[in-house]
């Protein structure tokens, strides 16, 4: 809400500079989230009168004027493209040396071969209105060398008015709360509307057919109205308060509006058939054409302010065509109703109109408003266009209703702040927001909650020193104990509550959720990757390079997406990882080593799922270059050993790596495997999987790189592997024994089958395992390999000393046996 | 042979011995020498090999002859190997001498992503008041995002959070057409306060960080995709002043112990009475800059004691427990702390930022 200081005095004294009030009105939550000051970037701009305004002798766009700027000072000859001048009209003229807004220098200057000793100013050029293709006109009667920021100069705070305070967003309302914050008075406006002839009545009828939804109308009549400006102050005031000048009919709604907060519709009565005007839903199919020209197709959610010939607008929202007030208007029709506040926000937010004037009803409108803004507007709309009021309002609902009483225990209130703070000073901080109190009856009822959605209103019965709270009428946003409380606190001041640390009880030690991920994290960085976040929206594409279908029923889809890049909840961690790859290559940055720790998404049975996962992505060299290393490309191995030495981090247990099915297009067949960990009990965890990306992919993505590893793991399966308990190992015993074996076997037999064999084979003996040489070549067939292993063998002392040769025997045996493997010398 | 002659062949062995032992330029001579007159086949083995040509009664005065000989070239052998040995190790140390200003043999540093530490230097922080993280889901219906928050729909308060939804699960019933979709990405942390306070019973203390989503344009301060931190703690006396001397705390904590703050009425649907918290701005020390709007302050977190409505339907009676509840923004916190002007660059992920923060 912007609220021009010069408008806010006239309902309070303000001894404070801008700065100051805004500082009070923050600390009353009414944040002031800018201060402008209109015409402190001009200067040199003062109020001429045009003399003379003939052709330019170069140019046919152009006018030459002789401008008078003042008693004594000479009269200056200046060139000006616009059309809208006129001899004795009065003008803004920047003056030689003057600086306008943007720090535009004017200075003499020629234009089209002619002098020009200034500029005329439009609005736009001092930054006082959207209107750039004319020459503000000033007031006829404007003191002639006025300088301009004594004219139209002013300061103007922008608040920001939170959405349960409806009532202050208003010059009137934020009055209000500056006398909250002061102490001084409110000035209400003097609101008198002088009334002749015959009655409203007379000319206009109101049903409501649905009080629900429009629980009060007010209607006035005026005729013999001129329709045209504003005056110039009314309009330069709309201005700075945001809202464009239209004509005097229109602007003073428009000022009712931002002085009370009190939307204003008005009728030309000539587009009202017989001055009937009929409040109900629309019927299914109705159509309205809208003020902006928009032809809409309504249905009895869309609440109408209808003639007997059809609509005439949406209520609260937007007014219809026809009946717009126009040049020609003389008849007018004041339309000034209370709205259901949900109507009003479905209606505008179905058609996309929120205006100043929705934005106010769906926040809820007080009661008496009706009337008073009607009075208000008749009486501003005689008072700029003339004509007659015609007596008394039609009004729907004329009683006003009584104060709402909040009771309230003054000591629960100081628990609640945590201060000390007597019923006697709670009583006068909200006299200072106008809620009076008054000593609580045994039968009123504390309301703790109110009635909503999620449940029935919770009360209990006033206690020993409660208060009532009795409320005025525009603060519908005290209705529990609890807003009392913050009424207190807000008018006594946040700052002015001793800040203290916990003293009650602890809540009992609770496991965090956190510690593996942070650990595993950690050990990573150490490892030299670097830790990323990606987005956990990613796009269609993105899913389809996974070989996902567009309508795989388990991708979770955003309905209204921000962007198509970033609809869908990410079902692997691998696209937004190899983002990063293409990224970084982009700016040469080919060495790449990152991980990603972060939930997955996926519809399982149709609920919606998150995997927290790891992913790991490696592409270029495994090592910087340097003078001492030749850089060597990360390998399927660099994948699978950093796997190997996390889960040995975590667990006395080692990884079998497995062939597993690649995802076609993702992973390169013959360089995937799944990692599975064999617990004590038995037990397969299959940790996840590292695999070497399908080139394929990268090509999709433009990544350079030939080779990129990644690594995807579930942390469910890494916590599933953290052993519940440990115990130190044995290390008094005889060291282990150590023995290679080597063996020949098919070329297309899996490492990974030959351990298992030896580890099957050798028995609980066997405490390490190690591949430490593999070879193919001259010395054996073409399809063999020679895998030579190292085994680490805990001797059993009481065993007979060949024992160990005997179990290297045996293991070679068995190889023999299942897999036909030959033993090397 | 008689043993004067003997006596010669030994005598000459020895000064030869000598000789050569000194003359043995490196170790390897050395043992050369060593080998050529004490080995097995050596020249003082031959020379004893004469004994058999003394006369009976002269033998057993060889050993007086042949011992103090072995032992002088034994000792000169060992001698000679110290000296040799000190001067082989020189040798070695000399020629192993390098640049010792040359870099070394580089690792990746890797790091850590400046987001993430900060949220958990946030826990770190509340974690010494006992508060505990709990985890809660990204995928949220609207009841527990909105409704149990105290948001009913077409509140106006909904204009606070623009909503990005998505497919409700299968089975379960679409919203009618013209009603806002009921399934979500949670547009804030806070229905992580209803899943806590439904699953555990005062004194509670929880923190629930982690990813957001807003329908929202990306520019240099927002996103579509943020973090935040939700803290939460209720029992029976915790009032808006323990919430000031906590967020005190971790302002002092987290931006220097010198910091001023300051504590003034906010808005939320879910709190009442409502707080912003504000620290004195880490650009311009207060005195007033483009960073916080010349105000000299910036707001850092929104607050206020949890609502009446909000506590009961987290299954808490309100008229006997109340608490507070904070949320933050991750991202901001992180911007603060490390001067950082664009919050895109959080996910942008570049690695040069990535490698600015120590961690």
């Amino acid at each position: 809400m912007r609220v021009p200081l010069s408008w806010l005095r006239e309902y309070v004294d303000v001894d404070l500079s801008p700065e100051a009030l805004a500082d009070r009105l923050t600390l009353l939550g009414m944040e002031v989230r800018g201060i402008e000051r209109i015409g402190a970037d001009w200067s040199r701009v003062v109020v001429g009168e045009l003399l003379t305004v003939d052709r330019h002798p170069n140019s046919a766009r152009l006018s030459l004027t002789t401008v008078r700027v003042g008693d004594g000072e000479p009269t200056l000859s200046i060139v000006c493209g616009a059309t809208n001048i006129a001899p004795g009209q009065r003008i803004p003229v920047a003056l030689p040396g003057s600086v306008l807004p943007g720090d535009r220098r004017i200075e003499i200057a020629k234009l089209a071969g002619v002098e020009s000793q200034g500029m005329l100013c439009s609005g736009d050029e001092l930054g006082l209105s959207s209107d750039a293709d004319g020459i503000l006109i000033l007031p006829a009667d404007t003191p002639i060398g006025l300088p301009m920021e004594d004219l139209v100069g002013d300061v103007v705070l922008d608040v920001d008015v939170k959405p349960n305070r409806g009532d202050a967003l208003s010059i009137l309302g934020l009055a209000r709360e500056v006398s909250a914050a002061t102490g001084a008075p409110v000035r209400w406006p003097g609101i008198v509307v002088t009334e002749s002839g015959d009655a409203t009545a007379d000319h206009v009828r109101v049903d409501v057919l649905d009080t629900e939804r429009c629980p009060r109308f007010v209607a006035r009549y005026l005729d013999g109205v001129s329709v045209g400006p504003s005056p110039f102050a009314v309009q330069q005031r709309l201005t700075a308060a945001g809202m464009r000048p239209i004509s005097n009919i229109v602007d003073a709604s428009n000022y009712v509006m931002l002085e009370l907060g009190k939307p204003i519709h008005t009728f030309d009565a000539d587009g009202v058939p017989n001055g009937h005007i009929i409040v109900r839903g629309a019927e299914p199919g109705e159509r309205l054409t809208t003020l902006d020209h928009v032809e809409r197709v309504l249905d009895p959610e869309v609440l109408l302010i209808a003639g007997d010939d059809g609509p005439l607008g949406l209520a609260g929202v937007m007014g219809g065509l026809d009946s717009e007030v126009s040049d020609t208007t003389s008849r007018v029709i004041v339309e000034s109703a209370l709205f259901d506040p949900v109507s009003i926000r479905r209606t505008a937010f179905r058609f996309a109109l929120r205006s100043e004037a929705s934005l106010r009803f769906e926040k809820g409108q007080e009661h008496r408003l009706a009337r008073i803004g009607a009075d208000r507007a008749a009486q501003l709309i005689l008072a700029w266009g003339g004509g007659r009021a015609a007596t008394e309002v039609v009004d729907t609902d004329p009683v006003e209703l009584p104060r709402a009483r909040v009771a309230f225990r003054p000591a629960r209130v100081a628990r609640l702040l945590g201060v000390d703070l007597p019923s006697t000073e709670q009583a006068a901080l909200l006299a200072r927001v106008e809620v009076t109190t008054e000593p609580a009856d045994p039968t009123d009822l504390v309301p703790i909650a109110a009635a909503g959605p999620t449940g029935a209103a919770q009360q209990v019965p006033a206690a020993e020193g409660a208060l009532v709270a009795v409320i005025p009428g525009h603060r519908r946003d005290l209705v529990i104990e609890a807003d009392i409380a913050e009424e207190v606190a807000r008018v006594r001041g946040y700052e002015t509550l001793p800040g203290t640390l916990p003293t009650s009880a602890m809540p009992a030690i609770r496991p965090d959720p956190r510690r593996l991920v942070d650990h595993l994290r950690g050990w990573l960085s150490g490892q030299g990757l670097l830790e990323v976040v990606t987005h956990g929206l990613i796009g269609p594409e993105d899913h389809a390079r996974l070989g996902l279908a567009a309508d795989d029923p388990a991708t979770i889809r955003a309905l209204n997406p921000v962007t198509a890049d970033h609809s869908e909840l990410r079902r692997s961690l691998l696209p937004g990882l190899l983002t990063v790859l293409a990224d970084a290559e982009r700016q040469r940055r080919p060495d790449v080593a990152v991980f990603e720790v972060g939930p997955i998404h996926a519809r399982v049975d149709g609920q919606p799922t998150e995997t927290p996962m790891v992913g790991v992505l490696l592409a270029g060299s495994a090592r910087p270059a340097t003078w001492a290393a030749t850089p060597r490309a990360w390998d399927l191995a660099d994948g699978k050993g950093l796997v190997e030495a996390l889960v040995a981090r975590i667990a006395d247990a080692s990884v079998d790596w497995r062939a597993t099915t690649p995802h076609a297009g993702v992973e390169h067949p013959g360089r995937t495997a799944e990692g599975v960990v064999t617990l004590p009990d038995g037990r397969a965890v299959v940790l996840g999987r590292v695999t070497e990306v399908h080139p394929a992919l990268l090509a999709a993505m433009d990544i350079r790189a030939p080779h990129v590893i990644s690594v995807g793991l579930e942390i469910g399966a890494i916590a599933a592997i953290e052993p519940g308990r440990v115990q130190a190992g044995r290390v008094d015993g005889p060291p282990p024994v150590e023995r290679d074996l080597a063996v020949v076997v098919d070329a297309t037999r899996g490492a990974g089958d030959v351990a298992a064999i030896i580890r099957d084979a050798a028995g609980p003996s066997l405490v390490g395992l190690g591949l430490f040489d593999r070879y193919q070549g001259a010395q054996l067939g073409a399809d063999q390999v020679s895998l030579a292993w190292r085994l680490r063998l805990d001797p059993d002392p009481s065993a007979p000393e060949t024992a160990t040769d005997d179990l290297m025997d045996h293991i070679a045996t068995v190889l023999s046996e299942r897999i036909g493997a030959r033993r090397r010398a | 042979m008689d043993i004067g002659s003997f006596q010669g062949r030994l005598e000459a062995l020895r000064v030869g011995a000598i000789s050569d032992i000194g003359a043995a330029a490196d170790l390897d001579a050395l043992a050369d020498v060593e080998t050529r007159i004490l080995g097995r086949k050596g020249e003082l083995k031959s020379v004893m090999g004469g004994i058999g040509a003394l006369p009976a009664e002269d033998r057993p005065k060889v050993g007086a002859l042949a011992n103090p000989v072995r032992e002088a070239i034994e000792s000169a052998i060992e001698t000679r190997r110290e000296v040799l040995g000190t001067a082989a190790l020189e040798m070695r140390l000399l020629a192993e001498r390098e640049d010792v200003t040359l870099p070394g043999r580089s690792l990746w540093r890797g790091g850590l992503h400046p987001i993430r530490e900060t949220e958990r230097e946030i826990a770190r922080i509340f974690g010494q008041f006992g508060f505990v993280v709990v985890e809660s889901p990204e995928v949220e219906t609207d009841a527990l995002n909105f409704e149990a928050l105290n948001i009913p729909a077409d509140h106006p308060a909904r204009d606070l959070w623009d909503t990005i939804y998505v497919q409700p699960p299968t089975g379960t019933p679409e919203a009618p057409p013209d009603e806002e979709p009921r399934w979500l990405l949670r547009t804030h942390t806070s229905p992580g306060q209803i899943r806590a306070m439904r699953a555990t019973e005062p004194p509670i203390r929880i923190l629930t960080p982690g990813r957001c989503y807003r329908y929202e344009a990306v520019d240099a301060s927002h996103g579509f995709e943020f973090f935040q931190v939700e803290g939460l703690m209720v029992d029976e006396d915790t009032s808006m002043g323990t919430l000031r001397g906590l967020l005190d705390a971790f302002a002092h904590a987290m931006f220097g112990a010198g910091r001023p703050t300051r504590f003034r009425p906010g808005y939320y649907p879910f709190t009442e009475p409502s707080v912003a918290f504000d620290i004195q701005c880490v650009v311009c020390d207060g005195s007033g800059c483009p960073a916080c709007g010349r105000s000299g302050w910036m707001t850092i977190l929104g607050a206020g004691m949890v609502h009446p409505v909000v506590l009961r339907n987290g299954g808490i009676d309100p008229e006997r427990y109340q608490g507070f509840a904070f949320g933050m923004g991750t991202d901001r916190i992180t911007m603060l702390r490390y001067a950082i002007r664009d919050i895109r660059a959080f996910l942008a992920n570049d690695l040069r930022f990535l490698e600015g923060f120590p961690a």
